[in-house]
């Protein structure tokens, strides 16, 4: 009992002198250290390996052009391995070993709820890049993020469908296993009815299935007018080639998750003509997106995905925080996030809104032969 | 009129439902007979058979991409006609020497353990196999060699994939191959006997250990042969992709009769068109019915369709 006791009181006084502990500042007179943490390993590296990519050119392009503020920016990366409690492990170390002054990540929305109530209970301002689960701001007033999230994204693709598609009926195939495909689905459907468009089939699949034949049968029955698949490229690939061979030729339509370059070839020519809403355009005509991609091929040698489009924006979004605030201090580089107005980055015109959250446009685009073809932006404005 | 069109709606969805459910059992039955036979003649239940069914997958893509036509793009060439039979060839004989090899290795040792031995053992194998998998093939999902086109083919008013066609016919010709092999050859009659009782068919002159190596190298090939068809018809190769088809391969074999060959091939199909008809009413519940037919099957017939009931071999 003395020793259970004892083993409680030594508990309290180390957690007492952990919440107690004043972290570094993040930053000296030559540089400041920001830290990141993206999944280089694991099922969803090449997301985060991306990610990275965008970032280090982004702070090689601030250093090179002198810095944030004078001061040159240090950059700390921990791969969080695709697992939430490795995110939780690198923020950790982020805040009270390096002490950085700004965080940035994580790719996945699990990840970056696992991290998140770390950043917020250190002060750290945290900003994700490409989380879309609406939960993630909701850790804490120190946490942002640069991208929409999946509630505008499937009224968009609705928003697309109707006006742009004229579909009057449409049909949506989703994995029942996955939040992101669901997510999507549910928020699709609200808004393509709420404009006076029928669902006449939603049909699920398990997670792994790779025979659709039988939802395809379903759907093909209540002959639609567009599909919507809110799923990723592997499994848009093959449903579509299983439309195709029942003769079912309507416009497929999906969300980021078809972004890959394995789709088209994958899909072996079954998503021809059809299209998918993206963070950015590769074929935007946008001088600031021209610069980026030039830069980006040239050390690279590929093209950005919206990944590295996303981790790009994120530096120059947090620069223009600090430059804001006109100091360095945390909480009012916070400030500076949350009045953050009509930012413009590679991937769209933003502005932060009440949420923490990145209220900006959807880029519409086209599938034709290997190449996606940019259509149009949908701005939030329009699915409201 | 118009209640009559809506049924003539309704058959046709029903038919093409059926139709995708044909092809989907003829891969199970596929599977199925390697299940069945090595249970016949060992009375083991060979859970590594699915993992090799994955193999005969990533063994046929191999060949293509070691001739240069993988991966695809817009300016490399088809995949030639004689390509496929390389792949064919290739994955068959590679399958056949595994499944022998799984047998010679995990399983000759343990003939004379107990059955629950020899069972847990055919689960580590399969452990193993898909995790070598990951180590060798990556465990990012590959794309297949587009050995066909797939094109759509009208079938009065329904339409199916050419490749469904391909799996019908080659899985209908291999399951019939294999019975008569086995019902009219001396050496499926040296299976047969050594799966009524292996030690009396030994002191016959039935040379036992090559008549168990022979039932997993066919069973094995058969494995293989459906691991390509079914990546030729939805073309995404994994580790783990004979998982769940090896599992419902399983409950075809007990569903027509564990040990017959005729009743895996009619397990396989059922299995396919209940699943699809299930579908046609409400997709989310369809893989359940596997396992749902699997129990009812059980508690009403436990020896299957076309099993023998009778008392246990020892």
């Amino acid at each position: 009992m003395r020793k259970a006791l004892a083993a409680v009181a030594l508990l309290a006084v180390s957690l007492a002198t952990a919440c107690g502990t004043k972290i570094g500042p993040g930053h000296d007179d030559k540089e400041v250290h920001l830290g990141l943490f993206v999944s280089t390993s694991g099922e969803i590296a090449t997301f985060g390996e991306d990610t990275k990519k965008g970032v280090e050119l982004a702070v090689e392009e601030i250093n090179a052009a002198g810095g944030i503020k004078g001061k040159k920016i240090k950059l700390t990366h921990y791969d969080t391995a695709s697992k939430p409690e490795e995110g939780k492990a690198a923020a950790t170390k982020l805040a009270t070993q390096d002490n950085v002054f700004v965080a940035m990540g994580a790719v996945a929305s699990g990840i970056s709820l696992a991290a998140a109530p770390e950043f917020q209970k250190y002060g750290i301002p945290m900003v994700s890049p490409s989380s879309t689960n609406p939960t993630v701001t909701q850790q804490g007033n120190y946490i942002f993020r640069v991208c929409y999230l999946d509630d505008f994204q499937g009224a968009a693709c609705a928003a697309f469908a109707q006006n742009d598609l004229k579909a009057k009926k449409a049909a949506i195939l989703q994995n029942q296993d996955d939040a992101y495909s669901t997510g999507l689905s549910d928020f699709f459907e609200a808004r393509f009815k709420k404009a006076g468009g029928e669902i006449v089939a939603k049909e699920s699949y398990k997670k792994g299935t790779s025979d659709f034949n039988t939802q395809v049968t379903n759907i093909k029955a209540k002959s639609p007018d567009v599909v919507f698949l809110p799923c990723y490229y592997n499994d848009a690939a093959l449903i579509a080639q299983q439309c195709r061979a029942q003769g079912l030729n309507v416009p497929l339509l999906g969300g980021d998750g078809w972004e890959s370059d394995k789709l088209v070839p994958n899909a072996k020519g079954a998503l021809e003509g059809c299209y998918f809403g993206n963070h950015y355009a590769e074929a935007d005509a946008n001088p600031k997106v021209v610069a980026f991609v030039e830069a980006y091929r040239k050390k690279y040698g590929n093209a950005p995905s919206s990944l590295a489009a996303l981790g790009y924006d994120v530096v120059y979004v947090v620069k223009k925080a600090i430059e804001d605030a006109g100091e360095f201090d945390r909480a009012k580089v916070r400030d500076a996030l949350a009045k953050l107005k009509g930012y413009e980055g590679v991937t769209g015109k933003f502005d932060i809104d009440e949420n923490r959250d990145a209220r900006k446009s959807i880029s519409m685009l086209k599938i034709e032969g290997e190449k996606f073809r940019f259509v149009r932006q949908i701005n939030p404005s329009e699915v409201e | 009129m118009l209640p009559l069109l809506e049924t003539s709606d309704l058959a046709t969805r029903l038919l093409q439902q059926c139709a995708n459910g044909v092809a989907k059992g003829s891969v199970y039955a596929l599977v199925a007979v390697g299940y069945t036979r090595v249970y016949g003649v060992l009375q083991l239940i060979n859970f590594a058979h699915s993992d090799v069914y994955m193999l005969g997958a990533y063994f046929s893509y191999y060949p293509a991409k070691w001739l240069g036509y993988m991966p695809e793009g817009a300016e490399k060439p088809k995949v030639p006609f004689y390509v496929l039979g390389l792949a064919f060839l290739f994955a068959v004989s590679a399958c056949a020497a595994t499944g022998m090899l799984i047998e010679r290795l995990a399983y000759r040792p343990l003939r004379n353990a107990s059955r629950l031995s020899a069972l847990i053992t055919a689960i580590g194998v399969s452990i193993l196999l898909q995790n070598v998998g990951q180590m060798v093939f990556g465990a990012d999902p590959k794309s297949f060699p587009r050995y066909m086109d797939q094109e759509s083919v009208a079938l009065g008013p329904i339409a199916v994939a050419d490749t469904s066609l391909v799996i019908i016919v080659v899985a209908a010709a291999m399951v019939g191959a294999l019975h008569l092999f086995v019902q009219r050859t001396r050496t499926g009659a040296a299976m047969r006997a050594c799966s009524h009782d292996m030690r009396t068919a030994g002191l016959m002159g039935v040379n036992v250990n090559a008549t168990v190596s022979l039932t997993f190298a066919l069973g094995s090939a058969m494995a293989a042969v459906g691991g390509m068809l079914i990546a030729m018809d939805q073309p995404r190769l994994t580790p783990t992709m004979g998982l769940l088809a090896g599992l419902k391969a399983f409950v075809a074999a007990v569903l027509g009769g564990i040990g017959s060959i005729p009743g895996a091939a009619l397990g396989g199909l059922l299995l396919g068109v209940a699943e699809s008809m299930v579908g046609a009413w409400n997709t989310t519940y369809a893989d359940a019915v596997a396992f749902v037919v699997l129990v009812v099957v059980l508690l009403v017939k436990p020896s299957g369709i076309l099993g023998k009931s009778g008392r246990e071999k020892v």
